[in-house]
């Protein structure tokens, strides 16, 4: 099976080379025929990496031991789900993976942008074929998922850490934001090369940039959530380079996101969106290369190799190739319209941008300095925690205070004196909820403090606008609120999903703030028969029992939850020592409140099995769960946006029919 | 400069200036990172560091009692060693062989560490026991 994988993996390659160059040739030279066949074979090359990626996971659930992958990754009692996620588990077969998501998402945006018009897909194929032909390279040159060797009698298998549901669903999600960012990439590069200065590839790539951003945004909250209720530490996000791997192009897309909304309403930001969608697809191969080379100190290690220095050296030709053409067209990027105020939708969204890109490379800053130190001053020094919770304070909070300002200023231009009105309400609550949340004692933390009460203007704003837009729809159309609402979203539903987004991210500013500024910690060592108190809680240790399951000694403390005289329940934090892997893993008991969303997080740290004394590691949250639901409520305006709009559709064809003659000359 | 230059250019410019000076402050207050050394580079260290290295030899102690938790920590793929005094939560994959992190100071020839900031690396991949 494995040549046939290898076959399969050249014939990909070879196909994406042809795609790049004969692609380019037909291009420049306006060669109809021949940019059909350079499309052609786009489309085959996801044919052959399809077949590669399906022996590979043949080989997989065969237990095929041949495979050095398979022996390397995979065991003989692993289940049958965690052989599939081995996939994306190593090196080379995340590689694969990368490159099966690349080529899928490659065909079908040159099967479905066929609006764009033929000159721009025709230079949108061969950029496609070429980041699509760097990564065949790699899989068949220099990371091959199908070396082979005689076969071991067991595979070294999966850490017990990671056979968990999370796996098989976090990687998976961050792969197919961080690939779908290459789409918007490719569109942005063809409209240069194809000398056009208009606003098609935009329109055009709007959804995939969308779709990259959302899956990027679940993958990394799915991952806080493994980390959170697995891992047993009491946080969720620990500012390694490899979780910020993906929160910077994450930040990078939503800037580009909210920037492209100026470009098509008022052409400007032209230049500015090329280097946004630049830096987000080299932020997107950086994040593979945080990930896979094992330079920067994480505490993620995972499976190293030689791609590397690849990865390194692609990132820089792409940077120093799209400056280049980027620099080389400016002339065709030349603003339509200026910035008439300060005081208006479009410098909002300028600031808007500015803090997210500060935000973004100040994190790049942190992850790179390490880096840097080593080989200036040749020692490594790692920027810690604070570091980042500083710049997240600077720049994340008048973020979400411009959240809630933006949807309120006119475009163009706005008065100061309608400003005014339109601030007036949501200000008055934002500023007594403060007034409330320091007479309740929220004043401990002036960071937690301000982020409550930007949160509660944005939330006021953001319903303020609904509201206002439902009325309006209602007197012009008529019929009850309910249905009025419904229409207002339906025919609008870039913005209003905007909006649920928007309340999405104020949601997990509210759990952040909540569960970091005000969460309260405690430790103390119990006998049976000891209780603790802790934020109104009382703990009751009541004693220990052991299990056994099929591969673990389980522990188990067992305590009563009460709350004002009030029992709430047993909860039984533990820990479970695994023989096999002489292991032991820290089982938390996790007590949530649906009402005030509050957790209380009991990790039991030591057991000592003679005295029958637990040293107990109490964690009560406030808030926390709002960050769980700030994830469904993304992904519903994520939907929104997302889904189509006939209407909408026809408006853009209408007008781009109407500026075509115009703008491509 | 004329009236009609875009304030664009202007807020930009400001922006800026506005993060580099909110940078030079954050350098100025807080400092910049923390050294990460190996235990081969501890020699001459004073100052808060991280160490990292490889967990050597027997694991001795509780971490919760007043003596501490104590072990060893290697040059990953090196040989010298120094011992840590540990005191806090100890997470779930340490053990003997593992790699870690953990902050804290040298103070006469052994390492005594920051309660609470020992981190194992989180093994993405399997390595053979040993």
């Amino acid at each position: 099976m494995a040549p046939l994988g290898r076959a399969a993996l050249l014939v990909a390659f070879g196909c994406l080379i042809y795609a790049a160059l004969a692609g380019g040739y037909a291009a420049a030279r306006r060669r109809r025929r021949l940019a059909l066949s350079a499309r052609n074979a786009l489309l085959a090359a996801f044919g052959a990496t399809a077949v590669a990626a399906a022996v590979l996971v043949a080989a997989l659930l065969r237990h095929d031991f041949t495979f050095a992958y398979v022996a390397e990754h995979t065991s003989a009692q692993l289940p049958a789900r965690y052989r599939v996620s081995a996939l994306w588990g190593g090196q080379e077969g995340s590689l694969l993976f990368w490159l099966l998501v690349l080529t899928g998402y490659s065909s079908i945006a040159v099967l479905a942008a066929r609006r764009a018009g033929q000159d721009l897909l025709a230079w949108v194929v061969p950029i496609l074929g070429t980041i699509g032909a760097f990564f065949a390279f790699l899989v068949v040159a220099i990371a091959s998922p199908f070396h082979t060797q005689t076969a071991p009698p067991d595979g070294l298998g999966l850490t017990p850490s990671l056979q968990n549901p999370y796996m098989l669903i976090h990687p998976p999600l961050l792969y197919l934001g961080y690939v779908g960012l290459s789409i918007p990439f490719a569109f942005a590069m063809a409209t240069l090369l194809a000398r056009r200065g208009d606003e098609m590839w935009i329109v055009v790539t709007r959804r995939w940039t969308l779709v990259a951003w959302t899956f990027l945004g679940v993958g990394q909250l799915l991952g806080a959530h493994w980390a959170y209720v697995e891992v047993g530490w009491g946080g969720y996000y620990a500012w390694d380079p490899v979780e910020n791997a993906a929160l910077m192009p994450w930040l990078a897309a939503t800037a580009f996101l909210h920037s492209v909304m100026i470009q098509e309403k008022r052409g400007m930001l032209k230049v500015w969106n090329m280097l946004l969608v630049v830096l987000a697809f080299c932020l997107a191969i950086f994040g593979d290369f945080l990930t896979r080379s094992g330079v920067i100190n994480s505490i993620h290690s995972f499976a190293q190799g030689k791609v590397g220095p690849w990865l390194l050296g692609f990132i820089c030709a792409v940077t120093a190739a799209s400056l280049a053409l980027v620099f080389a067209r400016l002339p065709l990027l030349r603003a339509r319209t200026r910035l008439e105020s300060l005081v208006s939708r479009e410098a909002t969204f300028l600031y808007n941008n500015l803090l997210l890109v500060a935000l973004c490379l100040t994190i790049l800053w942190g992850v790179a300095f390490p880096l840097l130190s080593e080989a200036v001053r040749g020692q490594t020094v790692t920027i810690a925690r604070p570091y980042y919770d500083f710049f997240l304070r600077v720049f994340g909070l008048p973020l979400l205070l411009l959240m809630g300002i933006g949807p309120l200023v006119a475009w163009r231009r706005a008065s100061l004196r309608a400003l005014g009105n339109a601030f007036l309400g949501p200000a008055l609550l934002a500023v007594a909820t403060g007034v409330v949340l320091i007479a309740l004692g929220a004043g401990s933390s002036r960071p937690g403090l301000i982020a409550y009460s930007f949160s509660v203007f944005v939330l006021a704003s953001i319903a303020l606008e609904f509201a206002r837009g439902t009325r309006a729809r209602r007197s012009l159309a008529g019929g009850s609120w309910p249905a009025a609402f419904g229409s207002l979203v339906a025919r609008n539903r870039r913005r209003y999903g905007g909006y649920v987004v928007h309340a999405a991210v104020v949601l997990l500013a509210i759990g952040i703030a909540g569960s970091s500024a005000y969460q309260t910690v405690r430790e103390r060592r119990l006998q049976p028969g000891q209780s603790m108190n802790v934020a109104g809680y009382t703990l009751a240790f009541q004693g220990t029992t052991e299990g056994q399951s099929s591969n673990a000694r389980e522990l188990r403390t067992h305590l009563l939850l009460s709350r004002g005289g009030h029992t709430l329940g047993s909860i039984a934090p533990g820990k479970n020592y695994y023989p096999a892997e002489r292991s032991s893993s820290n089982e938390v008991a996790i007590r949530h409140n649906f009402l005030t969303l509050e957790d209380v997080y009991v990790i039991a740290d030591q057991i000592d099995a003679k005295s029958g004394a637990v040293y107990f590691k109490v964690l009560v949250k406030p808030l926390v769960n709002l960050i769980w639901l700030a994830g469904a409520v993304f992904v519903l305006g994520s939907l929104i946006t997302l889904w189509p709009d006939a209407r909408e559709e026809r408006r853009l064809a209408a007008r781009y029919r109407a500026e075509g003659a115009l703008v491509r000359v | 400069m004329g009236g009609k230059r875009s304030p664009a250019r202007l807020v930009v410019a400001l922006s800026v200036a506005g993060v580099l000076a909110i940078f030079l402050v954050y350098t100025a207050l807080a400092g910049g990172g923390t050294p990460s050394l190996k235990p081969s580079q501890l020699a001459g260290h004073t100052g808060r560091v991280s160490l990292v290295g490889k967990v050597v030899g027997s694991v001795t102690g509780q971490s919760h009692s007043a003596a501490g938790m104590r072990f060893r920590v290697q040059d990953i793929g090196g040989k010298s060693a120094v011992p840590v005094v540990y005191h806090g939560s100890v997470p779930d994959l340490f053990r003997t062989g593992r790699d870690v992190v953990v902050d804290g100071r040298l103070r006469h020839g052994s390492f005594v560490a920051v309660p609470g900031t020992l981190v194992t690396k989180c093994p993405s991949k399997y390595t053979p026991k040993g």
